[in-house]
């Protein structure tokens, strides 16, 4: 897949997430981001460990806002006014938010991780601006911080463990965290070193063996392009409004043209 | 003799340091290669980072005098608006691979200056030929060995055409073929206006002949490299113990093995030295043997006891503020009763004690590495690469520790892409070519 046409769908994803709290138009850009996860990742890729990492996210949202909000007239339980924080009135009303602010939170995050398990961190290099040439160096060195991080523990661990490194006790794996995470850090900043040293930045980038634009790729970004126009226009014309189940549980208000929007992004991660 | 680049007494002090990395500089580089030797520390590295603009600008610290690159003041000039001039391989070259197939790689840079595609394809073309790794180019860069890399670094650098070439340590884990490699594309590059400027300690192994010499000391130009003295080598004792480890008919690799159908043995007080070309399985048969990854198939044994292993990044072992409590953290997790100083002493680092391991230049954080997993007499000893960014006195230092070893009854084995070093080192040396282990000499019965 053209990383710039994901770059253009991602980029429809976070707008139409961020850019209203309507739980519908979240609800439809979660379908599309979950579709595009399925059929945009490259085989072989593992995405269940992320998975987990994403639905703990949306979680912790909900329970977040449910315990702290002590907010809304549907009571589900008052706890003792003596606990710290939590201590009040847990509302319904807390939780829909918490529901709604999962459902935005945990769309950008399949979108990244789309973005992550689609492409390799280097096309998104390629396929970024020379005017964002320091955002490029800054992409590469923090994309392979984590895989860095991850051969790095391994390798650190195998050799202290035949030092005589034993695992007893929290203190005893700072043996092995630091030079970890020292050697990732390291290792992105050289990374970083070679990209300046390299002339990175100096010039229009050529594309060398550019990914090429199927036809696939034109209409995932052409119908991208109308899911984001629709719902630019929908907010220009104030047909998207906010949303809050604040005082009382209500039903969120639903126009035709935002929601053309979301449904056309679930349309273009068929295009993939 | 075209200036390609010159220092006027210029120093350079890194961030938060009081001594000056290098010390009122005054140097001229000329077109042709320049050999810049000095021991490990001596600022050879920091002035190659000096001549591309790395140091100051990505550094920081602070720097005085003037240096000067093809006409442009180093001090006002980022590495980026250097590189369509000045190209550099580092002395570690796995940190600096960008891209993930290799013949994309050594496009980076050529793609970075803006030069039509088919320019780009042919210039890559060129390289890999000229380091002779064209077979490699649709590969996997994750998937080449550490040799690999280095050639791959080097074509990467040749792709750029640059009109000075910095090469650090560029042999440090070549093969034989990929040092004649290095040697022919360094001759190519004569009689074409190209200044190269090598820091290596096996220099021998490059075309030096013609070459000018520049000697470092304390960041500071020296007439000749300080001079060494060499320990002595004490005699190997006659005979060998009992066997500390076998294998018999082992196949090793990750999925397809790389060696196979190897049958092999190691005595007490037996150094066992293994060489080959890049990417032959060197380091896999090593940690195979020493029981870091499962053999495909075929069965190792090894005598209980204790093992040290010396991994080829010396920086996955170092974690204590000062190079002294890295060592004796070893002697406190083992409980052993044995002399950290001393292991300084013995690998010629004892005055870096205070000195945090990571701040150590790369032959200097080895022979820390190495002291501390050689403390305390193991009867077991795994070396990978151990000659890494080693100068001729630490290669010495290191010799010697290993007849110590040995004379101890410890049985060795070190995996190493520097022949001459299995020579001397081994009481057997093997070479890992084609999928198989052959012997190559037997010192002694």
């Amino acid at each position: 897949m053209n990383p710039r046409a994901l770059l253009i769908w991602v980029g429809a994803v976070l707008l139409l997430s961020l850019g209203s709290e309507d739980p519908v138009y979240r609800v439809l850009t979660l379908v599309a981001a979950a579709l595009m996860l399925l059929r945009a990742r490259r085989p072989g890729t593992a995405v269940t460990p992320a998975l987990r990492w994403v639905g703990l996210a949306g979680l912790m949202a909900i329970g977040f806002n449910f315990l702290l909000s002590h907010t809304g007239q549907d009571v589900v339980v008052a706890l003792p006014a003596w606990l710290p924080a939590v201590g009040g009135q847990l509302t319904w009303e807390g939780a829909a938010y918490g529901v709604d602010v999962a459902l935005g939170l945990t769309a950008c995050l399949l979108a990244g991780l789309t973005l992550a398990v689609a492409t390799e961190p280097q096309q998104l290099v390629d396929a970024l601006p020379n005017s964002l040439h320091r955002t490029g160096a800054a992409l590469a060195a923090t994309t392979t911080l984590l895989p860095r991080l991850r051969s790095s523990f391994l390798a650190v661990r195998e050799a202290q463990s035949v030092r005589g490194w034993r695992p007893r006790g929290p203190r005893s794996w700072r043996a092995v965290a630091v030079p970890s995470v020292l050697s990732a850090i390291e290792g992105s900043v050289l990374l970083a070193e070679a990209m300046e040293s390299r002339g990175f930045g100096l010039a229009r980038r050529t594309s060398v063996w550019p990914t090429p634009w199927t036809r696939a790729d034109k209409m995932l970004a052409a119908v991208t392009a109308a899911a984001g126009a629709l719902f630019m226009t929908a907010v220009v014309l104030g047909l998207v409004g906010g949303w809050e189940p604040y005082p009382t549980l209500q039903l969120p208000g639903v126009d035709w043209l935002p929601t053309a929007g979301g449904c056309l992004l679930i349309v273009a991660a068929f295009c993939a | 003799m075209t200036s390609i680049a010159g220092f006027c007494q210029f120093s350079y002090w890194y961030p938060d340091s009081s001594r000056p990395a290098l010390d009122q500089l005054t140097l001229e580089l000329e077109e042709g290669m320049t050999l810049l030797e000095g021991e490990s520390g001596s600022g050879k590295s920091t002035l190659l980072r000096c001549l591309n603009g790395l140091v100051p600008h990505f550094y920081g610290g602070r720097a005085g005098g003037t240096a000067v690159v093809l006409g442009r003041d180093l001090r006002r000039q980022s590495p980026r608006s250097l590189a369509d001039r000045v190209a550099v391989v580092f002395q570690e070259p796995e940190t600096q691979m960008v891209m993930p197939i290799v013949e994309q790689e050594v496009a980076f840079g050529p793609a970075n200056l803006g030069l039509p595609a088919p320019s780009v394809r042919a210039r890559v073309q060129t390289a890999l030929a000229a380091m002779e790794v064209s077979h490699l180019a649709g590969r996997p860069v994750a998937g080449i060995s550490g040799g690999e890399r280095q050639r791959v670094a080097i074509a990467g650098a040749l792709a750029m055409a640059p009109r000075l070439l910095i090469l650090d340590e560029p042999t440090s884990q070549l093969d034989a073929l990929g040092a004649i490699a290095l040697t022919k594309a360094l001759e190519a590059l004569e009689g074409q206006g190209v200044a190269v400027l090598v820091a290596e300690h096996r220099a021998k192994r490059l075309p030096s002949a013609r070459a000018r010499r520049v000697a470092l000391a304390k960041g500071r130009l020296s007439s000749s490299p300080a001079p060494v003295t060499w320990p002595s080598r004490a005699a190997r004792s006659a005979n060998f113990g009992e066997v500390a480890w076998s294998s018999d008919q082992l196949a090793v690799g990750h999925g397809d093995p790389v060696l196979e159908d190897i049958s092999l043995s190691c005595r007490s007080g037996e150094v066992v030295a293994v060489t080959g070309p890049n990417g032959s399985g060197k380091t896999t048969l090593l940690r195979t043997l020493a029981g870091l990854i499962r053999p495909i198939s075929g069965r190792v044994d090894r005598r209980p006891g204790r093992s040290a292993y010396l991994p080829q990044d010396p920086g996955a072992l170092l974690h204590q503020p000062t190079v002294l409590r890295e060592v004796t953290q070893t002697a406190r997790w083992l409980h052993l009763a044995a002399d950290p100083e001393a292991m300084l002493e013995q690998f010629g680092i004892a005055d870096l004690a205070m000195c945090d391991p990571r701040d150590l230049s790369t032959g200097q954080r080895q022979r820390v590495a190495l002291a501390a997993i050689l403390i305390g007499e193991p009867e077991m000893v795994f070396l990978d690469e151990p000659t890494r960014g080693a100068d001729q006195a630490s290669r010495r230092r290191l010799l010697t520790s290993i007849d110590h070893l040995a004379n101890l009854g410890c049985a060795v084995m070190v995996a190493t892409s520097d022949e001459e070093f299995a020579w001397q080192v081994g009481d057997s040396t093997l070479v890992a070519e084609e999928r198989h282990l052959t012997v190559a000499a037997r010192k002694r019965p």
